[in-house]
């Protein structure tokens, strides 16, 4: 359980589902991880949920100010990055006829934009060999109704990695994205009103899922560990799809 | 703690290259290996190698006869199949206005018919729950000159990844591809009459690799104990490229 051991991890967004997977199961594997999200309270629970070898930095990846904060703390603690996981996004489900300025550039801000440059401003602190995850969706892969600006903005994140990839090889450095297909968290129990609606969303998904049930959040965290450490040292500007083969039939 | 314990896996092509260094790669998370070539010497030296817990069965995965006698041998011993590695490949490099009945059928019999052959007659003895994992390689998705009936072959055995996790979804058999890029593997040797060629060759894809290197065929390794192991619990239908990313050029 030590395969990341020694290494610094970054995770923007790791107060819930995927992201807190993730930080739970990088600590476990050695990595010391700091936890970049906007809530102060849920950070808190999260930092005290994981115990040890674990910080929080709270900010916002659409101000840049709150970035250069967040790197400050990096550097000042004496470290550099070997994972960084750019885990944050903003999901809204707006049809073509009724997306706002507002609705579009909350996709946009935080999932586009945010997300350049939080990897932008990493640069400096990162190890070479360092590797860089990008947490994508099926949205990007499939015509959803309703994520028109959602999955476009997700959609840039594919095209990070392989520019990314071409501008980092010098110094080793892996970029990927990872892209989850559905994934069971308490999310779709807070946002049904019933237990019977709940397990109605739940067989809804899994009836378009080879592999016939949702994912866990752990199993995402897996394959995120796996893009994370040395054992895709030869992994490189390519998508990780967790998705239960959804997206490949 | 070993991620195979107490599994029996079959790795195809399993005395050389990237075969061997997966089959190495799994006894060492305790598995049990059966590994398959055609050639006795090179599958006697590949067992002494890898020392324990594995066995070499001489055989061509074009024949028919050839993969019922693997397989009778596996059931007769071992009773079961939880991972399925179908490594056995070749190469051989025809410019289009030059190519032969012969060698088109000859990289099909191996590559592509071999290969569905020999996952189907594993099928009576997979494990529910079990892994296949089948090499591709960057060539489906690029033209490189001389590669038409090598690059079809792979094309045709990511898309047979496609139908079989639809296929075998019922089963929780999972299906997924490596497509590797250049790996420093015999497989060069192939392509060139002399040592001295085939360096040559080795030289000049990896100057092709935004990385700069051929990759190991441990690093193939790891990816498959990846996807041969419950950390990949959710991947299935993927093609996943290790390539030091050469599919983002």
């Amino acid at each position: 359980m030590s395969r990341l051991r020694d290494k610094i991890a970054l995770i923007t967004g790791g107060t819930s589902g995927i992201g807190l997977a993730a930080a739970q199961r990088f600590a476990a594997e050695g990595a010391f991880v700091y936890i970049f999200a906007r809530r102060q309270e849920e950070l808190g629970k999260t930092i005290a949920s994981i115990g040890r070898n674990v910080t929080g930095v709270q900010g916002d990846v659409r101000k840049l100010e709150d970035l250069d904060q967040l790197y400050a703390r990096i550097a000042s603690d004496g470290r550099k990055l070997d994972v960084v996981v750019a885990n944050v996004g903003a999901v809204n489900s707006v049809k073509l006829a009724d997306v706002s300025l507002e609705s579009f550039n909350q996709n946009f801000d935080t999932n586009a934009r945010g997300v350049l440059f939080t990897v932008q401003k990493a640069l400096p602190l990162l190890n070479n060999g360092a590797s860089i995850i990008l947490t994508s969706t099926i949205a990007s892969l499939r015509g959803f109704p309703g994520r028109s600006a959602y999955a476009a903005s997700k959609t840039a994140l594919r095209s990070y990695a392989r520019t990314w990839t071409m501008e980092l090889k010098d110094r080793g450095i892996r970029v990927n994205t990872i892209t989850p297909g559905p994934c069971d968290t308490p999310l779709i129990d807070a946002e049904t009103k019933s237990p019977e609606e709940a397990a109605a969303v739940r067989a809804k998904h899994a009836a378009n899922i080879p592999l016939g049930r949702m994912a866990r959040p752990e199993e995402i965290a897996a394959a995120m560990l796996f893009l994370a450490s040395d054992d895709s040292s030869f992994v490189a500007g390519s998508e990780l799809l967790v998705d239960g083969g959804m997206c490949s039939v | 703690m070993q991620k195979l314990q107490g599994k029996v896996a079959l790795v195809t092509g399993g005395s050389s290259g990237m075969g061997l260094a997966t089959a190495k790669r799994f006894v060492e998370e305790g598995a049990f290996v059966y590994i398959s070539g055609r050639r006795q010497l090179e599958l006697d030296k590949a067992v002494s190698l890898i020392g324990r817990s594995v066995a070499g069965v001489q055989g061509d995965v074009s024949k028919l006869a050839d993969l019922d006698r693997l397989y009778a041998r596996i059931a007769g011993e071992k009773g079961k199949i939880d991972i399925l590695f179908a490594g056995a490949g070749i190469v051989d490099p025809q410019p289009l206005a030059e190519t032969t009945e012969e060698s088109f059928d000859k990289v099909f019999a191996i590559n592509t018919r071999g290969l569905a052959f020999t996952v189907k007659k594993a099928l009576p003895l997979l494990n529910d729950g079990g892994a296949i994992i089948v090499i591709t390689s960057i060539a489906e998705n690029k033209g490189i000159p001389g590669f038409t009936a090598y690059s079809a072959t792979k094309a045709a055995v990511r898309s047979f990844v496609r139908t079989w996790t639809a296929e075998l979804k019922d089963r929780r058999i999972r299906v997924n591809a490596i497509s590797p890029g250049p790996i420093d593997t015999p497989i060069f040797e192939q392509q060139a009459p002399t040592k001295e060629g085939a360096d040559q060759v080795r030289a000049q894809f990896a100057a092709a690799v935004p990385f700069g290197r051929l990759g190991r065929p441990e690093e193939i390794a790891s990816a498959a104990l990846f996807l041969a192991s419950d950390e990949a619990s959710f991947v299935a239908g993927v093609d996943l490229p290790v390539d030091g990313g050469m599919s983002a050029l």
